[in-house]
Protein backbone atom coordinates (compact mmCIF):
# COMPACT_ATOMS: atom_id res chain seq x y z
CA UNK A 1 0.00 0.00 0.00
CA UNK A 2 1.28 3.46 -0.94
CA UNK A 3 2.22 5.89 1.85
CA UNK A 4 0.82 8.78 -0.20
CA UNK A 5 -1.48 11.18 1.61
CA UNK A 6 -3.28 11.90 -1.64
CA UNK A 7 -3.39 9.94 -4.85
CA UNK A 8 -5.17 11.33 -7.87
CA UNK A 9 -5.36 8.69 -10.57
CA UNK A 10 -6.36 9.49 -14.17
CA UNK A 11 -8.97 12.04 -13.17
CA UNK A 12 -11.42 13.38 -15.74
CA UNK A 13 -14.17 15.82 -14.78
CA UNK A 14 -16.34 18.57 -16.14
CA UNK A 15 -19.76 20.11 -16.14
CA UNK A 16 -22.40 18.53 -18.36
CA UNK A 17 -20.91 17.70 -21.75
CA UNK A 18 -17.91 20.00 -21.19
CA UNK A 19 -14.76 18.27 -19.97
CA UNK A 20 -12.64 20.65 -17.88
CA UNK A 21 -9.80 18.42 -16.66
CA UNK A 22 -8.48 15.30 -18.31
CA UNK A 23 -6.11 12.54 -17.27
CA UNK A 24 -4.76 14.19 -14.12
CA UNK A 25 -2.55 12.06 -11.88
CA UNK A 26 -0.80 13.47 -8.81
CA UNK A 27 0.66 11.87 -5.67
CA UNK A 28 1.22 13.87 -2.49
CA UNK A 29 3.54 12.42 0.14
CA UNK A 30 3.81 13.15 3.88
CA UNK A 31 5.22 16.57 4.65
CA UNK A 32 4.71 17.82 1.12
CA UNK A 33 3.35 21.22 0.06
CA UNK A 34 2.10 21.00 -3.51
CA UNK A 35 1.18 24.15 -5.42
CA UNK A 36 -1.11 24.13 -8.40
CA UNK A 37 -0.61 27.05 -10.76
CA UNK A 38 -2.36 27.95 -13.97
CA UNK A 39 -4.28 30.66 -15.79
CA UNK A 40 -7.87 31.53 -14.91
CA UNK A 41 -10.34 28.90 -16.05
CA UNK A 42 -7.73 26.18 -16.56
CA UNK A 43 -9.47 23.78 -14.16
CA UNK A 44 -7.65 24.29 -10.84
CA UNK A 45 -10.83 24.72 -8.82
CA UNK A 46 -12.52 21.86 -10.69
CA UNK A 47 -9.64 19.59 -9.74
CA UNK A 48 -9.88 20.68 -6.09
CA UNK A 49 -13.66 20.20 -6.17
CA UNK A 50 -13.08 16.58 -7.24
CA UNK A 51 -10.51 16.07 -4.47
CA UNK A 52 -12.89 17.37 -1.79
CA UNK A 53 -15.96 15.54 -3.14
CA UNK A 54 -17.83 18.63 -4.24
CA UNK A 55 -17.85 17.31 -7.80
CA UNK A 56 -18.06 13.68 -8.88
CA UNK A 57 -15.42 12.94 -11.49
CA UNK A 58 -16.43 11.29 -14.77
CA UNK A 59 -13.42 8.98 -14.58
CA UNK A 60 -10.46 8.29 -12.34
CA UNK A 61 -10.01 7.94 -8.63
CA UNK A 62 -9.13 10.09 -5.63
CA UNK A 63 -7.54 8.28 -2.67
CA UNK A 64 -7.00 10.15 0.60
CA UNK A 65 -4.78 8.45 3.18
CA UNK A 66 -5.51 5.06 1.61
CA UNK A 67 -9.30 5.57 1.47
CA UNK A 68 -11.05 5.91 -1.85
CA UNK A 69 -13.21 9.02 -1.94
CA UNK A 70 -15.75 7.20 -4.09
CA UNK A 71 -16.05 3.93 -2.18
CA UNK A 72 -15.12 4.99 1.32
CA UNK A 73 -15.94 8.67 1.35
CA UNK A 74 -16.59 9.01 5.11
CA UNK A 75 -13.15 7.67 6.13
CA UNK A 76 -11.47 9.66 3.35
CA UNK A 77 -13.14 12.90 4.45
CA UNK A 78 -12.08 12.33 8.06
CA UNK A 79 -8.53 12.93 6.86
CA UNK A 80 -9.45 15.94 4.73
CA UNK A 81 -9.56 19.63 5.55
CA UNK A 82 -10.84 22.02 2.92
CA UNK A 83 -10.75 25.80 3.01
CA UNK A 84 -13.89 26.69 1.13
CA UNK A 85 -14.51 29.99 -0.65
CA UNK A 86 -15.66 32.70 1.82
CA UNK A 87 -19.04 33.08 0.07
CA UNK A 88 -19.91 29.44 0.85
CA UNK A 89 -19.69 30.00 4.61
CA UNK A 90 -23.09 30.12 6.36
CA UNK A 91 -23.99 33.80 6.79
CA UNK A 92 -26.28 33.36 9.80
CA UNK A 93 -24.01 31.24 11.98
CA UNK A 94 -21.38 32.81 14.18
CA UNK A 95 -17.71 32.00 13.59
CA UNK A 96 -17.73 29.93 16.80
CA UNK A 97 -20.71 27.92 15.58
CA UNK A 98 -19.00 27.25 12.24
CA UNK A 99 -16.04 25.81 14.13
CA UNK A 100 -18.37 23.80 16.38
CA UNK A 101 -20.24 22.31 13.42
CA UNK A 102 -17.02 21.34 11.64
CA UNK A 103 -15.61 19.84 14.84
CA UNK A 104 -18.90 18.03 15.44
CA UNK A 105 -18.87 16.65 11.90
CA UNK A 106 -15.34 15.36 12.35
CA UNK A 107 -16.22 13.85 15.70
CA UNK A 108 -13.38 15.51 17.57
CA UNK A 109 -13.69 15.89 21.35
CA UNK A 110 -12.27 19.44 21.45
CA UNK A 111 -10.51 21.90 19.20
CA UNK A 112 -6.74 21.54 19.18
CA UNK A 113 -4.74 24.03 21.22
CA UNK A 114 -2.59 24.83 18.18
CA UNK A 115 -5.68 25.76 16.18
CA UNK A 116 -6.85 28.14 18.89
CA UNK A 117 -3.33 29.52 19.11
CA UNK A 118 -3.19 30.25 15.39
CA UNK A 119 -6.68 31.82 15.58
CA UNK A 120 -5.33 34.05 18.30
CA UNK A 121 -2.21 34.84 16.31
CA UNK A 122 -4.36 35.77 13.32
CA UNK A 123 -6.31 38.09 15.65
CA UNK A 124 -9.43 36.11 14.86
CA UNK A 125 -10.58 35.37 18.42
CA UNK A 126 -12.52 38.67 18.87
CA UNK A 127 -14.70 37.70 15.91
CA UNK A 128 -15.74 34.31 17.31
CA UNK A 129 -19.18 35.57 18.38
CA UNK A 130 -19.81 37.58 15.18
CA UNK A 131 -22.18 36.43 12.49
CA UNK A 132 -20.35 35.41 9.32
CA UNK A 133 -22.30 37.93 7.20
CA UNK A 134 -20.86 40.78 9.27
CA UNK A 135 -17.23 39.68 8.80
CA UNK A 136 -14.92 41.27 6.26
CA UNK A 137 -13.61 39.23 3.32
CA UNK A 138 -10.21 38.73 4.96
CA UNK A 139 -11.74 37.59 8.26
CA UNK A 140 -14.03 35.16 6.45
CA UNK A 141 -10.99 33.86 4.59
CA UNK A 142 -9.25 33.29 7.93
CA UNK A 143 -12.30 31.40 9.17
CA UNK A 144 -12.35 29.24 6.02
CA UNK A 145 -8.72 28.26 6.57
CA UNK A 146 -9.27 27.63 10.29
CA UNK A 147 -12.17 25.33 9.42
CA UNK A 148 -9.83 23.40 7.13
CA UNK A 149 -7.53 22.79 10.08
CA UNK A 150 -10.23 21.44 12.42
CA UNK A 151 -9.56 17.84 13.41
CA UNK A 152 -5.88 18.03 12.41
CA UNK A 153 -6.44 16.45 8.98
CA UNK A 154 -3.70 14.68 7.05
CA UNK A 155 -4.60 16.41 3.81
CA UNK A 156 -5.29 20.14 3.65
CA UNK A 157 -6.76 21.51 0.43
CA UNK A 158 -6.87 25.26 -0.09
CA UNK A 159 -8.15 27.26 -3.04
CA UNK A 160 -6.68 30.78 -3.30
CA UNK A 161 -6.58 30.80 0.49
CA UNK A 162 -4.42 33.89 0.87
CA UNK A 163 -6.66 36.21 -1.15
CA UNK A 164 -7.86 39.12 0.92
CA UNK A 165 -5.50 38.41 3.81
CA UNK A 166 -3.24 41.16 5.07
CA UNK A 167 0.50 40.44 4.58
CA UNK A 168 1.10 39.73 8.27
CA UNK A 169 -1.76 37.24 8.54
CA UNK A 170 -0.74 35.61 5.25
CA UNK A 171 2.80 35.15 6.56
CA UNK A 172 1.60 33.71 9.88
CA UNK A 173 -0.65 31.29 8.06
CA UNK A 174 2.01 30.16 5.58
CA UNK A 175 4.49 29.47 8.40
CA UNK A 176 1.85 27.68 10.42
CA UNK A 177 0.82 25.50 7.49
CA UNK A 178 4.46 24.63 6.76
CA UNK A 179 5.06 23.65 10.38
CA UNK A 180 1.77 21.77 10.64
CA UNK A 181 2.27 19.48 7.64
CA UNK A 182 5.81 18.68 8.78
CA UNK A 183 4.71 17.91 12.33
CA UNK A 184 1.64 15.94 11.30
CA UNK A 185 3.22 14.18 8.34
CA UNK A 186 0.39 15.50 6.24
CA UNK A 187 0.26 17.22 2.89
CA UNK A 188 -1.07 20.48 1.51
CA UNK A 189 -2.57 21.01 -1.91
CA UNK A 190 -2.91 24.68 -2.75
CA UNK A 191 -4.25 26.31 -5.90
CA UNK A 192 -2.90 29.83 -6.26
CA UNK A 193 -1.52 32.48 -8.56
CA UNK A 194 1.12 33.63 -6.05
CA UNK A 195 4.57 32.68 -7.20
CA UNK A 196 6.08 33.72 -3.86
CA UNK A 197 4.58 30.59 -2.29
CA UNK A 198 6.31 28.44 -4.92
CA UNK A 199 9.49 30.39 -4.30
CA UNK A 200 9.51 30.07 -0.51
CA UNK A 201 7.23 27.26 0.67
CA UNK A 202 6.35 24.69 -1.99
CA UNK A 203 8.01 21.30 -2.23
CA UNK A 204 6.57 20.66 -5.65
CA UNK A 205 4.54 22.72 -8.08
CA UNK A 206 2.62 22.06 -11.26
CA UNK A 207 1.08 24.13 -14.01
CA UNK A 208 -2.36 23.17 -15.16
CA UNK A 209 -3.29 24.36 -18.65
CA UNK A 210 -6.32 23.51 -20.72
CA UNK A 211 -7.28 20.85 -18.23
CA UNK A 212 -4.02 18.89 -18.27
CA UNK A 213 -0.80 19.08 -16.28
CA UNK A 214 1.56 20.99 -18.51
CA UNK A 215 4.63 20.89 -16.29
CA UNK A 216 5.57 19.59 -12.86
CA UNK A 217 8.55 21.00 -10.96
CA UNK A 218 10.03 18.28 -8.76
CA UNK A 219 11.52 19.20 -5.38
CA UNK A 220 15.09 19.14 -6.70
CA UNK A 221 14.28 21.56 -9.50
CA UNK A 222 12.59 24.01 -7.10
CA UNK A 223 15.58 23.75 -4.77
CA UNK A 224 17.93 24.42 -7.66
CA UNK A 225 15.89 27.47 -8.73
CA UNK A 226 15.96 28.78 -5.16
CA UNK A 227 19.70 28.17 -4.82
CA UNK A 228 20.45 30.04 -8.05
CA UNK A 229 18.07 32.91 -7.17
CA UNK A 230 16.32 32.19 -10.43
CA UNK A 231 13.41 34.24 -11.68
CA UNK A 232 10.32 32.11 -10.98
CA UNK A 233 8.20 34.13 -13.38
CA UNK A 234 10.64 33.36 -16.18
CA UNK A 235 10.70 29.71 -15.16
CA UNK A 236 6.90 29.61 -15.28
CA UNK A 237 6.82 31.36 -18.65
CA UNK A 238 9.34 28.92 -20.11
CA UNK A 239 7.42 25.97 -18.64
CA UNK A 240 4.24 26.98 -20.40
CA UNK A 241 6.13 27.76 -23.58
CA UNK A 242 5.82 31.54 -23.71
CA UNK B 1 -30.21 55.91 -28.66
CA UNK B 2 -29.19 52.47 -27.44
CA UNK B 3 -27.02 53.23 -24.40
CA UNK B 4 -25.00 50.72 -22.36
CA UNK B 5 -27.67 50.23 -19.66
CA UNK B 6 -30.37 49.53 -22.19
CA UNK B 7 -28.07 47.25 -24.18
CA UNK B 8 -27.12 45.33 -21.03
CA UNK B 9 -30.77 44.96 -19.94
CA UNK B 10 -31.70 43.71 -23.43
CA UNK B 11 -28.85 41.19 -23.44
CA UNK B 12 -29.76 39.94 -19.96
CA UNK B 13 -33.37 39.51 -21.12
CA UNK B 14 -32.19 37.65 -24.22
CA UNK B 15 -29.87 35.40 -22.20
CA UNK B 16 -32.69 34.56 -19.82
CA UNK B 17 -34.84 33.71 -22.83
CA UNK B 18 -32.12 31.43 -24.20
CA UNK B 19 -32.47 29.25 -21.10
CA UNK B 20 -36.17 28.73 -21.76
CA UNK B 21 -36.75 25.94 -24.25
CA UNK B 22 -39.87 27.47 -25.85
CA UNK B 23 -39.33 30.70 -27.73
CA UNK B 24 -40.97 33.76 -26.25
CA UNK B 25 -42.48 34.67 -29.63
CA UNK B 26 -44.15 31.27 -29.78
CA UNK B 27 -45.55 31.74 -26.27
CA UNK B 28 -46.82 35.25 -27.12
CA UNK B 29 -48.45 34.04 -30.37
CA UNK B 30 -50.06 31.10 -28.58
CA UNK B 31 -51.42 33.39 -25.87
CA UNK B 32 -52.84 35.79 -28.47
CA UNK B 33 -54.53 32.99 -30.39
CA UNK B 34 -55.98 31.57 -27.15
CA UNK B 35 -57.24 34.99 -26.12
CA UNK B 36 -58.81 35.60 -29.53
CA UNK B 37 -60.44 32.16 -29.38
CA UNK B 38 -61.86 32.88 -25.91
CA UNK B 39 -63.20 36.24 -27.08
CA UNK B 40 -64.73 34.57 -30.14
CA UNK B 41 -66.35 31.71 -28.20
CA UNK B 42 -67.37 33.78 -25.19
CA UNK B 43 -68.92 36.71 -27.03
CA UNK B 44 -70.82 37.60 -23.92
CA UNK B 45 -67.54 38.97 -22.55
CA UNK B 46 -68.38 42.11 -24.51
CA UNK B 47 -71.02 42.85 -21.90
CA UNK B 48 -68.13 43.40 -19.48
CA UNK B 49 -66.90 46.18 -21.74
CA UNK B 50 -70.36 47.69 -21.79
CA UNK B 51 -70.44 47.60 -18.00
CA UNK B 52 -66.93 49.03 -17.88
CA UNK B 53 -67.70 52.02 -20.11
CA UNK B 54 -69.40 54.20 -17.47
CA UNK B 55 -66.79 53.17 -14.90
CA UNK B 56 -63.89 53.97 -17.25
CA UNK B 57 -62.93 57.30 -15.61
CA UNK B 58 -62.59 55.59 -12.22
CA UNK B 59 -60.58 52.79 -13.79
CA UNK B 60 -58.34 55.44 -15.34
CA UNK B 61 -57.79 57.03 -11.91
CA UNK B 62 -56.93 53.60 -10.43
CA UNK B 63 -54.60 52.82 -13.36
CA UNK B 64 -52.91 56.20 -12.92
CA UNK B 65 -52.46 55.66 -9.17
CA UNK B 66 -50.98 52.16 -9.45
CA UNK B 67 -48.78 53.12 -12.40
CA UNK B 68 -47.46 56.18 -10.58
CA UNK B 69 -46.62 54.20 -7.43
CA UNK B 70 -45.18 51.24 -9.37
CA UNK B 71 -43.01 53.39 -11.65
CA UNK B 72 -41.77 55.52 -8.74
CA UNK B 73 -40.78 52.41 -6.80
CA UNK B 74 -39.08 50.91 -9.82
CA UNK B 75 -37.26 54.18 -10.42
CA UNK B 76 -35.94 54.17 -6.85
CA UNK B 77 -34.78 50.55 -7.13
CA UNK B 78 -33.20 50.97 -10.56
CA UNK B 79 -31.37 54.15 -9.55
CA UNK B 80 -29.97 52.48 -6.43
CA UNK B 81 -28.92 49.44 -8.47
CA UNK B 82 -27.31 51.66 -11.11
CA UNK B 83 -25.18 53.46 -8.53
CA UNK B 84 -23.56 50.10 -7.69
CA UNK B 85 -23.66 48.61 -11.15
CA UNK B 86 -20.67 47.72 -13.32
CA UNK B 87 -21.89 50.34 -15.79
CA UNK B 88 -21.93 53.21 -13.31
CA UNK B 89 -18.59 54.58 -14.52
CA UNK B 90 -19.23 54.17 -18.27
CA UNK B 91 -19.31 57.60 -19.95
CA UNK B 92 -22.69 58.25 -21.61
CA UNK B 93 -24.01 61.50 -23.03
CA UNK B 94 -26.48 63.10 -20.60
CA UNK B 95 -29.41 63.07 -23.03
CA UNK B 96 -28.86 59.42 -23.91
CA UNK B 97 -28.49 58.49 -20.23
CA UNK B 98 -31.79 60.24 -19.44
CA UNK B 99 -33.59 58.46 -22.24
CA UNK B 100 -32.37 55.02 -21.39
CA UNK B 101 -33.09 55.57 -17.69
CA UNK B 102 -36.63 56.67 -18.63
CA UNK B 103 -37.17 53.59 -20.82
CA UNK B 104 -35.84 51.19 -18.17
CA UNK B 105 -37.80 52.79 -15.35
CA UNK B 106 -41.10 52.94 -17.23
CA UNK B 107 -40.79 49.57 -18.93
CA UNK B 108 -43.71 47.86 -17.09
CA UNK B 109 -45.96 50.82 -17.88
CA UNK B 110 -44.90 50.57 -21.52
CA UNK B 111 -45.66 46.85 -21.53
CA UNK B 112 -49.07 47.56 -19.96
CA UNK B 113 -49.83 50.16 -22.64
CA UNK B 114 -48.87 47.75 -25.43
CA UNK B 115 -50.94 44.97 -23.82
CA UNK B 116 -53.93 47.34 -23.66
CA UNK B 117 -53.52 48.15 -27.35
CA UNK B 118 -53.29 44.46 -28.26
CA UNK B 119 -56.35 43.60 -26.18
CA UNK B 120 -58.33 46.46 -27.66
CA UNK B 121 -57.26 45.44 -31.17
CA UNK B 122 -58.29 41.83 -30.55
CA UNK B 123 -61.62 42.91 -29.12
CA UNK B 124 -62.23 45.22 -32.07
CA UNK B 125 -61.43 42.46 -34.57
CA UNK B 126 -63.69 39.90 -32.94
CA UNK B 127 -67.31 40.24 -34.14
CA UNK B 128 -69.60 40.70 -31.19
CA UNK B 129 -72.86 38.79 -30.87
CA UNK B 130 -74.44 41.76 -29.23
CA UNK B 131 -74.73 44.56 -31.75
CA UNK B 132 -74.78 47.15 -28.97
CA UNK B 133 -71.10 46.38 -28.20
CA UNK B 134 -69.79 48.86 -30.68
CA UNK B 135 -66.30 49.86 -31.62
CA UNK B 136 -66.79 53.11 -29.73
CA UNK B 137 -67.24 51.18 -26.45
CA UNK B 138 -63.91 49.44 -26.92
CA UNK B 139 -62.24 52.67 -27.92
CA UNK B 140 -63.54 54.62 -24.91
CA UNK B 141 -62.48 51.96 -22.39
CA UNK B 142 -59.09 51.60 -24.05
CA UNK B 143 -58.56 55.37 -24.25
CA UNK B 144 -59.37 55.91 -20.57
CA UNK B 145 -57.13 53.08 -19.40
CA UNK B 146 -54.26 54.10 -21.68
CA UNK B 147 -54.64 57.69 -20.52
CA UNK B 148 -54.57 56.45 -16.92
CA UNK B 149 -51.32 54.56 -17.50
CA UNK B 150 -49.71 57.51 -19.29
CA UNK B 151 -50.74 60.01 -16.64
CA UNK B 152 -49.47 57.55 -14.01
CA UNK B 153 -46.05 57.67 -15.67
CA UNK B 154 -46.15 61.47 -15.63
CA UNK B 155 -47.36 61.57 -12.01
CA UNK B 156 -44.60 59.20 -10.93
CA UNK B 157 -42.12 62.04 -11.42
CA UNK B 158 -43.91 63.99 -8.69
CA UNK B 159 -43.23 61.22 -6.15
CA UNK B 160 -39.85 61.93 -4.55
CA UNK B 161 -37.21 59.24 -4.99
CA UNK B 162 -36.12 57.90 -1.57
CA UNK B 163 -32.45 58.03 -0.65
CA UNK B 164 -30.55 54.85 -1.54
CA UNK B 165 -30.26 52.65 1.52
CA UNK B 166 -27.68 49.90 1.98
CA UNK B 167 -29.46 46.69 2.83
CA UNK B 168 -28.27 45.51 6.24
CA UNK B 169 -26.96 41.96 6.61
CA UNK B 170 -29.66 39.38 7.38
CA UNK B 171 -28.19 38.75 10.84
CA UNK B 172 -29.32 42.24 11.92
CA UNK B 173 -32.84 40.87 12.45
CA UNK B 174 -31.69 37.74 14.27
CA UNK B 175 -32.09 37.75 18.06
CA UNK B 176 -28.71 37.17 19.64
CA UNK B 177 -27.82 36.12 23.16
CA UNK B 178 -25.29 38.35 24.86
CA UNK B 179 -22.11 36.46 25.66
CA UNK B 180 -21.23 37.10 29.28
CA UNK B 181 -18.01 35.09 29.38
CA UNK B 182 -16.06 33.24 26.74
CA UNK B 183 -16.67 29.50 26.72
CA UNK B 184 -14.54 26.94 24.90
CA UNK B 185 -15.66 25.87 21.43
CA UNK B 186 -17.81 22.76 21.93
CA UNK B 187 -17.94 20.40 18.93
CA UNK B 188 -21.62 19.96 18.10
CA UNK B 189 -24.08 19.99 15.23
CA UNK B 190 -26.77 21.69 17.31
CA UNK B 191 -26.15 25.08 15.69
CA UNK B 192 -27.38 23.67 12.40
CA UNK B 193 -30.86 23.27 13.91
CA UNK B 194 -30.96 26.95 14.83
CA UNK B 195 -29.83 28.16 11.42
CA UNK B 196 -33.32 27.91 9.75
CA UNK B 197 -34.86 29.85 12.65
CA UNK B 198 -32.32 32.61 12.12
CA UNK B 199 -33.00 32.54 8.39
CA UNK B 200 -36.69 32.90 9.20
CA UNK B 201 -36.00 36.02 11.29
CA UNK B 202 -33.70 37.40 8.59
CA UNK B 203 -36.50 37.03 6.00
CA UNK B 204 -39.29 38.27 8.27
CA UNK B 205 -37.96 41.79 8.62
CA UNK B 206 -40.18 44.25 10.54
CA UNK B 207 -41.24 45.97 7.32
CA UNK B 208 -42.28 42.65 5.73
CA UNK B 209 -44.27 41.66 8.83
CA UNK B 210 -45.99 45.06 8.95
CA UNK B 211 -46.97 44.75 5.30
CA UNK B 212 -48.21 41.19 5.81
CA UNK B 213 -50.47 42.30 8.68
CA UNK B 214 -52.26 44.97 6.59
CA UNK B 215 -54.25 42.53 4.39
CA UNK B 216 -55.23 40.54 7.51
CA UNK B 217 -56.59 43.72 9.10
CA UNK B 218 -58.36 44.71 5.88
CA UNK B 219 -60.05 41.29 5.70
CA UNK B 220 -61.65 41.75 9.14
CA UNK B 221 -65.37 42.48 8.87
CA UNK B 222 -66.60 45.81 10.22
CA UNK B 223 -67.44 45.69 13.91
CA UNK B 224 -64.82 43.09 14.78
CA UNK B 225 -63.68 43.36 18.40
CA UNK B 226 -60.06 44.24 19.10
CA UNK B 227 -59.60 40.94 21.01
CA UNK B 228 -60.81 38.91 18.05
CA UNK B 229 -58.61 40.89 15.68
CA UNK B 230 -55.58 40.22 17.89
CA UNK B 231 -56.31 36.49 17.93
CA UNK B 232 -56.80 36.43 14.15
CA UNK B 233 -53.49 38.23 13.66
CA UNK B 234 -51.79 35.81 16.06
CA UNK B 235 -53.23 32.86 14.12
CA UNK B 236 -51.99 34.25 10.82
CA UNK B 237 -48.66 35.01 12.47
CA UNK B 238 -48.22 31.41 13.62
CA UNK B 239 -49.19 30.06 10.18
CA UNK B 240 -46.90 32.56 8.43
CA UNK B 241 -44.01 31.60 10.74
CA UNK B 242 -44.51 27.88 10.08
CA UNK B 243 -44.52 28.38 6.31
CA UNK B 244 -41.48 30.65 6.53
CA UNK B 245 -39.65 28.15 8.74
CA UNK B 246 -40.31 25.31 6.30
CA UNK B 247 -38.95 27.37 3.39
CA UNK B 248 -35.97 28.37 5.50
CA UNK B 249 -35.19 24.74 6.33
CA UNK B 250 -35.08 23.81 2.63
CA UNK B 251 -33.07 26.86 1.63
CA UNK B 252 -30.59 26.52 4.48
CA UNK B 253 -30.17 22.75 4.09
CA UNK B 254 -29.05 23.31 0.49
CA UNK B 255 -26.51 25.90 1.60
CA UNK B 256 -25.31 23.59 4.40
CA UNK B 257 -24.91 20.72 2.01
CA UNK B 258 -22.74 22.87 -0.24
CA UNK B 259 -20.71 24.11 2.70
CA UNK B 260 -20.28 20.73 4.37
CA UNK B 261 -19.75 18.63 1.22
CA UNK B 262 -16.06 18.09 2.05
CA UNK B 263 -16.79 17.30 5.73
CA UNK B 264 -17.29 13.72 6.94
CA UNK B 265 -20.98 14.11 7.69
CA UNK B 266 -23.57 11.69 6.42
CA UNK B 267 -26.63 13.01 4.59
CA UNK B 268 -28.88 11.28 7.13
CA UNK B 269 -27.13 13.09 10.00
CA UNK B 270 -27.43 16.42 8.22
CA UNK B 271 -31.11 15.80 7.45
CA UNK B 272 -31.77 14.87 11.08
CA UNK B 273 -29.92 17.96 12.33
CA UNK B 274 -32.34 20.18 10.38
CA UNK B 275 -35.52 18.13 10.55
CA UNK B 276 -35.86 17.37 14.26
CA UNK B 277 -35.67 20.95 15.61
CA UNK B 278 -37.88 22.21 12.77
CA UNK B 279 -40.49 19.51 13.45
CA UNK B 280 -40.38 20.40 17.14
CA UNK B 281 -41.07 24.03 16.29
CA UNK B 282 -43.87 23.10 13.87
CA UNK B 283 -45.45 20.94 16.57
CA UNK B 284 -45.18 23.83 19.04
CA UNK B 285 -46.66 26.20 16.46
CA UNK B 286 -49.55 23.81 15.82
CA UNK B 287 -50.22 23.54 19.55
CA UNK B 288 -50.28 27.33 19.73
CA UNK B 289 -52.68 27.35 16.78
CA UNK B 290 -55.00 24.96 18.65
CA UNK B 291 -54.87 27.13 21.77
CA UNK B 292 -55.66 30.28 19.80
CA UNK B 293 -58.64 28.55 18.19
CA UNK B 294 -59.90 27.61 21.66
CA UNK B 295 -59.59 31.23 22.75
CA UNK B 296 -61.58 32.03 19.61
CA UNK B 297 -64.46 29.98 21.09
CA UNK B 298 -63.86 26.93 18.89
CA UNK B 299 -64.58 23.66 20.68
CA UNK B 300 -61.71 21.75 22.27
CA UNK B 301 -62.21 18.76 19.96
CA UNK B 302 -62.04 20.82 16.76
CA UNK B 303 -59.09 22.90 18.04
CA UNK B 304 -57.17 19.75 18.98
CA UNK B 305 -57.97 18.16 15.61
CA UNK B 306 -56.82 21.25 13.71
CA UNK B 307 -53.61 21.45 15.77
CA UNK B 308 -52.84 17.75 15.28
CA UNK B 309 -53.56 17.80 11.56
CA UNK B 310 -51.52 20.96 11.14
CA UNK B 311 -48.55 19.38 12.96
CA UNK B 312 -48.79 16.13 10.99
CA UNK B 313 -49.17 17.81 7.61
CA UNK B 314 -46.46 20.38 8.36
CA UNK B 315 -43.90 17.83 9.57
CA UNK B 316 -44.65 15.33 6.78
CA UNK B 317 -44.48 17.98 4.06
CA UNK B 318 -41.23 19.32 5.48
CA UNK B 319 -39.69 15.84 5.76
CA UNK B 320 -40.62 14.97 2.16
CA UNK B 321 -39.32 18.31 0.85
CA UNK B 322 -36.09 17.98 2.85
CA UNK B 323 -35.45 14.41 1.68
CA UNK B 324 -36.06 15.50 -1.91
CA UNK B 325 -33.71 18.44 -1.49
CA UNK B 326 -31.02 16.20 0.04
CA UNK B 327 -31.17 13.54 -2.68
CA UNK B 328 -27.76 12.57 -4.12
CA UNK B 329 -26.60 14.80 -6.93
CA UNK B 330 -23.44 14.95 -9.01
CA UNK B 331 -22.70 18.54 -8.06
CA UNK B 332 -23.90 19.21 -4.48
Amino acid sequence: MSDAVLQILGLRAGYGARTVIENISIDLHPGEWFVLLGPNGCGKSTLLDCVVNRLTPAAGEVIIAGHSLRRNSYEAKLQLGYGCAPDVLPPLLTARQCLEVHAGAKGVAALGADLLAVADELQFTPYLESFVDTLSLGTRQKLAVLLALVGDPLLIVLDEAFNGLDPKSALILKRHLRARIERRGGALLLATHSLDIVEHYADRAAVLMDGTLKHVWPQQELQRLRATNADFEAALASAIGE
Amino acid sequence: MNGPRLAAETLIWRNRGARIRLSRTAIACLSLITLAAILFIERRSFTVLQWLQPQAPWCAVLAAFFTAVGVAQRRAVKRTQFLRSWLAAVPVAAARARWEAFLIETLPAGVAAVALCVLAGLAALTPASDSSAKFSTIFIVWAYLALGVLSGVALSFLIPVPKPVDLPPGSRYVPKLKVVRAVPVQPSLLSLGGWPVRQMFAWAQPKVVARAVIPVLVMMPMGTKADDAMIAIALFGVLFAMVLLSSAVISVSRAARRWLAPAPIRTSTLTRAFLLPACGLIAAGSAMEGLLLMVFNVSFRVSAAVGTISALVGCTALAVALLWSMRPRRVP
